[in-house]
């Protein structure tokens, strides 16, 4: 089967995904928006063009998952902080279960069948 | 401000505001502040005038034709209205307190509640309809509370019989 497929495949999963990464990366407190980013894009493969995380910071805020602060920075202009609000930390509980539950099954089903591909080679 | 001398970062800005055109005002200028922003934090540490370190950022923030894609993509106007809308409850509420009317005091409230109904929907992106139904709920308001006033004064200046 060709490669693309399999990476077609992953990349949809980083779409889906990609939101709750943003809103775990929130967990512990507030962020900026270019801190975000840049904390997102040094997490190996999650994204490919930085500046599309903002339309989805948008999103997420116009859904009330985050919600957005100016304050003022040592030096330069004030920054835009995101925080989750109560609906984001109850999204992100739900899905880091779902995940969880997702994350074993495919790992269940993708691992033993390594293996039994691996005896039949033996 | 310093930044925005950079003929690279106006271009790329140029670019980003054009292909965002499709986008509501609002929405194109949040994106265009929020990639501003993310420029001026990536370029405040280099020296001014690094022609290296700007395409530097620019490439990392990838196309802005397909950042304004995924502007438009995180909220279609039209799908999510077919998709997920619900009709704001306000807004019936304010219709049948309107229709209803309860001497005057459903026109009161039918103007409270289909004035914040409108405000709800306008901030749902979509995800709420019945601006039209807010919309009836505040004209019957209003001419709840024009029988009202015409009400009372009739009552006070009617002519006392006897």
């Amino acid at each position: 089967m060709e490669p693309g497929r399999a990476r077609n495949a992953v990349s949809q999963l980083r779409k889906g995904t990609l939101e709750y990464c943003v809103l775990a990366l929130l967990r512990d407190g507030q962020r900026y928006g270019f801190e975000l980013v840049r904390t997102l894009s040094e997490a190996d493969g999650l994204l490919i063009s930085e500046g599309t995380i903002y339309p989805l910071l948008s999103r997420l805020r116009r859904d009330h998952l985050v919600s957005t602060s100016w304050q003022e920075s040592e030096a330069g202009p004030p920054r835009r902080y995101y925080q989750l609000t109560d609906a984001g930390k109850r999204a992100l509980a739900d899905f880091s279960d779902e995940w969880a539950r997702f994350r074993n099954a495919v790992d269940a089903l993708v691992t033993t069948q390594g293996e039994q591909d691996d005896e039949h080679a033996h | 401000m310093n930044m925005h001398t950079d003929p690279l970062v106006d271009d790329y800005l140029r670019r980003l505001d054009a292909a965002a055109s499709a986008l509501p005002a609002h929405r194109r200028d949040e994106l265009v502040s929020q990639i501003r922003d993310h420029l001026q934090e990536a370029l405040r540490q280099g020296p001014a005038g690094d022609k290296a370190a700007v395409r530097n950022v620019l490439e990392r923030l990838g196309p802005p034709e397909e950042i304004a894609a995924a502007a438009t993509e995180s909220a279609p106007p039209g799908q999510l209205a077919a998709g997920f809308s619900q009709v704001n409850g306000l807004a019936i509420a304010s219709v049948l307190l309107a229709v209803l009317w309860f001497a005057g005091i459903g026109a009161v409230l039918a103007l409270v509640f289909g004035y914040r109904a409108r405000r709800e929907i306008e901030n749902s992106a979509g995800s709420q309809t019945g601006s039209g139904l807010a919309t009836a709920g505040i004209i019957l308001g209003w001419i709840g509370i024009t029988i009202l006033v015409a009400g009372v004064i009739l009552i006070s200046f009617r002519p006392l019989k006897h």
